[in-house]
C-alpha cells in the first residue's frame, strides 16, 4: 500500500478524488450556512473538480518546491538518475522526461478521442439512429473535438519540451518547476473533460457556443473547466519555451541559426501566450453566466452571443497555427536529412513561421460570417485570411526547392513527412473557398470544412509528429522503430485517410451537414458514409500497428545509439539516449543548420574536439 | 539605479505619484464635468506608461547581460524577469478580454456606483504601489527597517482595497451579478481584478514574511522585486478598469 502510494501518479489522483469530495462538501455547507438550498448538482461539480485539481497537483508534489521557497528553504534539484522507470510516474524536473510524459498523455488522450470518432462513425454508417442516443451521439461527437484538441496541444507541448532544449544546447528549460507544474496540470485537466460524460455529457459541439451552451446539461461545465485549465498548462509551458529559446542558447547561436523547429516552436508559443487567454475567459463567462445567472451572452438581459464568438475565435483560429506551425517545423528539419541537400530558403522559412502566428490574429472573423457578425467585418476579415496562404505557400516552395534533384531515401519518417506536405496541401488548397465569404455562406457547417480542417490537423501535425515520433524513438530509448511494422503502420494510414477527407469533401458539397446524428437518405451519401467508416477503422488499424510497435520496439528493437539517420543536429552528436543532463561539453555553433551535402560544412563543434 | 543616491530614487517615486495624481483627479473632473470618453481612455496610458517606466523598471529588459556564465546570479535574474513580464502580457490579454466585453456590452453607459467608494479605492491602490516602490528601492539599498514598514504599509492597503471593492462596494451595489447586463459586467471585472489583488496580497505577505526573517539583501531580492512588480501590473490593471466601470459614459437605466 505505501509502495503504491510512493508512485507520484497515484497519489495525485487519490488526493484529486479526496479534493472533489471536499469540494463538494465545502460548497454545501456554505450553501447551507448561508441559507441557500444546500444542494445544487452544477456549483457542487463545478467546485468540486476545480478543488481536486489544485489537490492532485499539490498531492503529487508539482508545488512541494514552491511551498519549500515561500517557506524560506533553500531548494536544490534532487539527483534522479536513481529513479530508473518510476520518474515517468512522478514529478520529475528533466526536460526530456516531461516531454516523454506529455507524448504518452498525447497519444493517450488522441486514442480516446478517436475512439469516440469511431464509435459515431459506425453510427453513421447507416441512415437513422443504430445503437447511440441523440444525446450520446452529440457527446460522443463533442468530446471528439475537444478530446483530440487537447490531445495536439499536450502533443505540441511534448515535441518542444524534448526537442527546444536539445536543439539550443541547453541542460534544461528555464524554469523546469514551472515545466513539471505545467504538465500535471494538464492530466486533471484531462480527466475532468472526460468526466463531463459522466454528468450527463453536453451537445454543443466543440465550439460551445451560447445560448445552447448556457442551457446544456451539467457535463458542459466540466467541459469548460477542463478545457481553462488544460489553457492555462499551455500558457505557463509556452511562455518556459519562449524564455528558454531566448535566454538558453549556445554561444554563436544566433537568430538566423536557429533550427526552423524552434523558430516554429517561438511562433506556436508566442500565440498560446497570449490568445489562449480569451478562450479562457470566453468559457469562464459562460460557466459564470449559468452559476450567477450573468447575462453575458442571454440576449433577454441584453447579452450578446455573438461576443462569445469572438472572444472564442479570437484564439481558436490562431490555435490550429499552434497545432500545425511545430508540425510545420518537423517536416522542415526532415527534409534535408533525407534529401541531403541544404533547406531551400532558410531565412525565408524562418521568417514564414512569424508571418503565419502574426496574421493569424487578424483573420478570427472568418469563421462567423454565417452567424450574424457586422456585415462590413466579412471583407476585411476574406483578405486577411487569404494572405495567410502567403507565408504558407513560402514553406512549400522550400520543401519542394529541398526535394528538387535530391538524393531522397525513404525510410518510415521521410514518408510520414511527405505525406504530411501532400495531405496539408489538400487541406491548404481547400481553405481559400472557405475563407472566401461568397463560398462560405454554401459551404458553411457542412462535411466539407469537416474534411478541411482534418486535412489540415493530419497533414500538419498528425502525419508530421508521427515522423518526428519514428525520428527521434532512438533518441529517447536507444533502440529505433521496427522499419517493417512502420511500413505497415504508414501505408494502412495515409491512403485511407486522403480517400477519408476527400469522401467527406464531397459529401459536404453534396449538402451534409456536419454534426448531425442522422442525414437524409435522398441525399445520395449513405454508400460515402459507409467508405468513410470502412477508411476510418483502417486509419486506427494503422495506429494500433504503431502502438505495437512502439511497446515491441522500447524493449526488443535494434539498438541505436549513434546519429543512425546523419544528422548535422547538436542532438545527434552524441549517445542516445541522451545524458541526463543533455552535453557533458558545451557546444559552439559555427555554421549553417541546414548545410547538407556541402562538403566541408560544420553546424556545431564541440568544446573538446578543439 | 546604482549611480544615483537612494533619496533621490525615493524622490522620484513621490514625484511619480504626484503625476499619478495629478491624472486621476483631472480625469475624474474630466468625468464630471464634460465627460469625454476619448480623454479618458488616454489618461490611463500615460498613467501606465509612468508605472512601466518607474515602477515596474521595463528598461531593465532590455539590458545587456554582464554576466554570461549560465549558471550566475544575475544571468538566472535576468531570465527570471523576462518569464514575469512574459506572464504580464498573456495575463494582460485576460483583462483586455473583460474591457472589450465591457465596451461591446455596455458602450458608452455604466452601472449606478457609488463615486466616492471608487475614488477612495483608486486612491488606495495607488498609494500602495507607491509604497510597494518604495519597499523595492529600500531592499535594493540594504535598508531592511524601511523595506518592512513600506511592504507592511504596501499590505495593509491591499487588503484595506480588498474591503473596499468586495466587502464595501459589492455589499452596496444597488445591483446584482443577475439583475441586469451592467451588474454582470460590474462583478466580473472587479470579481478578476479582486483575485488578482487577493494573489498579490499572499506573495506580499509571503516576502514580508521572509523579509522579517532576514532572507532578502541588497544583492538578492528577487522575490520582492517579483511581488512588488506583480503589485504594480495589478495597479495599471486597475488604472484602466476605473474609468471603465466609474466614469467613461452615462448611468445605465
Amino acid at each position: 500500500m505505501r509502495k503504491l502510494y510512493s508512485i507520484g501518479l497515484i497519489r495525485g489522483l487519490l488526493w484529486q478524488i479526496l479534493g472533489t469530495a471536499l469540494g463538494i462538501g465545502i460548497l454545501t455547507g456554505i450553501r447551507l450556512i448561508i441559507g441557500l438550498p444546500a444542494w445544487k448538482a452544477e456549483s457542487a461539480a463545478v467546485f468540486g473538480a476545480l478543488l481536486g485539481s489544485l489537490f492532485f497537483v499539490y498531492g503529487i508534489g508539482a508545488v512541494d518546491d514552491w511551498i519549500k521557497v515561500a517557506a524560506g528553504n533553500e531548494v536544490h534539484e534532487g539527483d534522479e538518475s536513481a529513479w530508473g522507470r518510476m520518474r515517468y510516474f512522478g514529478v520529475s524536473l528533466d526536460h526530456k522526461v516531461i516531454g516523454i510524459q506529455y507524448l504518452v498523455l498525447s497519444l493517450v488522450l488522441m486514442v480516446v478521442g478517436g475512439s469516440f470518432a469511431l464509435i459515431f462513425r459506425a453510427e453513421l454508417a447507416n441512415t437513422g439512429l443504430q445503437f447511440l442516443t441523440l444525446m450520446e451521439y452529440n457527446t460522443l461527437m463533442s468530446l471528439h473535438g475537444m478530446v483530440m484538441i487537447v490531445g495536439i496541444l499536450v502533443g505540441v507541448a511534448a515535441f518542444m519540451n524534448y526537442l527546444v532544449p536539445m536543439m539550443l544546447g541547453a541542460r534544461d528549460m528555464a524554469f523546469p518547476r514551472l515545466n513539471a507544474f505545467s504538465f500535471w496540470l494538464a492530466v486533471p485537466a484531462s480527466l475532468i473533460l472526460l468526466s463531463s460524460m459522466a454528468l450527463g455529457g453536453f451537445d454543443t459541439g466543440w465550439t460551445g457556443y451560447p445560448p445552447l451552451s448556457a442551457r446544456a446539461p451539467v457535463g458542459v461545465q466540466m467541459f469548460f473547466l477542463g478545457v481553462s485549465l488544460a489553457g492555462m498548462g499551455t500558457i505557463l509551458s509556452s511562455l518556459n519555451v519562449i524564455a528558454t529559446a531566448m535566454r538558453l542558447r549556445a554561444t554563436g547561436m544566433t537568430g538566423f541559426r536557429l533550427p526552423i523547429f524552434v523558430w516554429g516552436s517561438l511562433a506556436t508559443s508566442l500565440i498560446s501566450l497570449t490568445a489562449t487567454q480569451l478562450i479562457g475567459l470566453s468559457f469562464q463567462m459562460v460557466m459564470f453566466q449559468r452559476l450567477f445567472g450573468m447575462g453575458f451572452f442571454d440576449p433577454a438581459k441584453g447579452g450578446n452571443p455573438i461576443l462569445f464568438q469572438h472572444l472564442f475565435w479570437f484564439y481558436s483560429h490562431p490555435a490550429v497555427y499552434v497545432f500545425v506551425l511545430p508540425g510545420l517545423g518537423i517536416i522542415s528539419e526532415l527534409l534535408p536529412v533525407f534529401a541531403r541537400k541544404p533547406l531551400y530558403g532558410y531565412k525565408w522559412v524562418a521568417i514564414s513561421s512569424f508571418a503565419i502566428a502574426l496574421i493569424g490574429f487578424l483573420v478570427w472573423g472568418h469563421h462567423m460570417f454565417a452567424s450574424g457578425m457586422a456585415e462590413y467585418l466579412r471583407v476585411p476579415f476574406m483578405y486577411s485570411t487569404l494572405l495567410v496562404a502567403v507565408p504558407t505557400g513560402v514553406k512549400f516552395f522550400s520543401w519542394l526547392g529541398t526535394l528538387w534533384r535530391g538524393k531522397i531515401v525513404f525510410p518510415v519518417p521521410m514518408l510520414f513527412a511527405l505525406a504530411g506536405i501532400v495531405v496539408f496541401l489538400l487541406g491548404g488548397l481547400t481553405g481559400p473557398p472557405n475563407a472566401t465569404v461568397a463560398t462560405d455562406l454554401h459551404l458553411t457547417d457542412t462535411y466539407f470544412i469537416t474534411g478541411h480542417f482534418h486535412d489540415t490537423m493530419f497533414g500538419g501535425y498528425v502525419f508530421p509528429f508521427f515522423a518526428a515520433i519514428y525520428f527521434w524513438f532512438p533518441k529517447m530509448t536507444g533502440r529505433r522503430m521496427n522499419e517493417t511494422l512502420g511500413k505497415v503502420h504508414f501505408w494502412l494510414m495515409a491512403p485511407a485517410f486522403i480517400v477519408f477527407s476527400t469522401i467527406m469533401m464531397r459529401t459536404g458539397l453534396l449538402g451534409m451537414r456536419r454534426r448531425i446524428a442522422d442525414y437524409d437518405s435522398t441525399l445520395n451519401v449513405t454508400q460515402d458514409h459507409v467508405v468513410m467508416t470502412v477508411a476510418g477503422f483502417l486509419v486506427a488499424l494503422g495506429i494500433l500497428v504503431f502502438i505495437i510497435n512502439a511497446f515491441w520496439s522500447m524493449r526488443k528493437g535494434e539498438v541505436a545509439t549513434g546519429n543512425i539517420w546523419n544528422s548535422r543536429s547538436p542532438e545527434w552528436q552524441v549517445s542516445s539516449p541522451m545524458p541526463i543532463h543533455n552535453y557533458d561539453v558545451p557546444f559552439e555553433v559555427v555554421g549553417e543548420p541546414y548545410d547538407y551535402g556541402l562538403p566541408g560544412s560544420v553546424y556545431v563543434k564541440f568544446k573538446e574536439q578543439e | 539605479m546604482e549611480h544615483s543616491s537612494k533619496s533621490s530614487v525615493l524622490q522620484l517615486g513621490l514625484l511619480v505619484l504626484g503625476a499619478l495624481a495629478v491624472l486621476t483627479a483631472v480625469e475624474f473632473a474630466i468625468a464630471l464635468t464634460v465627460n469625454i470618453w476619448q480623454a479618458l481612455a488616454i489618461i490611463p496610458l500615460i498613467k501606465a506608461g509612468l508605472v512601466f517606466y518607474y515602477y515596474m523598471h521595463i528598461y531593465r529588459l532590455f539590458e545587456a547581460d554582464k554576466d554570461v556564465d549560465r549558471e550566475s546570479y544575475a544571468y538566472k535574474l535576468a531570465t527570471n524577469r523576462l518569464g514575469l513580464w512574459l506572464f504580464l502580457i498573456s495575463d494582460s490579454f485576460i483583462f483586455g478580454g473583460l474591457m472589450i466585453s465591457r465596451i461591446n456590452l455596455l458602450g458608452l453607459t455604466r452601472p449606478e456606483l457609488l463615486q466616492v467608494l471608487g475614488l477612495a479605492v483608486t486612491v488606495v491602490l495607488l498609494i500602495s504601489s507607491f509604497f510597494a516602490n518604495r519597499a523595492e528601492v529600500s531592499m535594493a539599498y540594504g535598508h531592511r527597517r524601511q523595506f518592512i514598514l513600506s511592504l507592511t504599509v504596501t499590505l495593509s492597503l491591499g487588503i484595506l482595497f480588498l474591503i473596499g471593492v468586495v466587502g464595501v462596494e459589492w455589499q452596496l451595489a444597488p445591483f446584482g451579478p443577475e439583475t441586469n447586463l451592467a451588474g454582470a459586467v460590474f462583478y466580473v471585472m472587479t470579481g478578476f481584478h479582486a483575485f488578482h489583488v487577493f494573489t498579490g496580497v499572499i506573495f506580499l505577505a509571503i516576502v514580508l514574511r521572509n523579509g522579517l526573517r532576514g532572507l532578502y539583501s541588497a544583492e538578492k531580492h528577487w522575490a520582492v522585486e517579483a511581488s512588488v512588480v506583480y503589485w504594480h501590473f495589478i495597479d495599471v490593471v486597475w488604472f484602466f478598469f476605473y474609468p471603465a466601470l466609474y466614469l467613461i459614459g452615462t448611468l445605465v437605466q
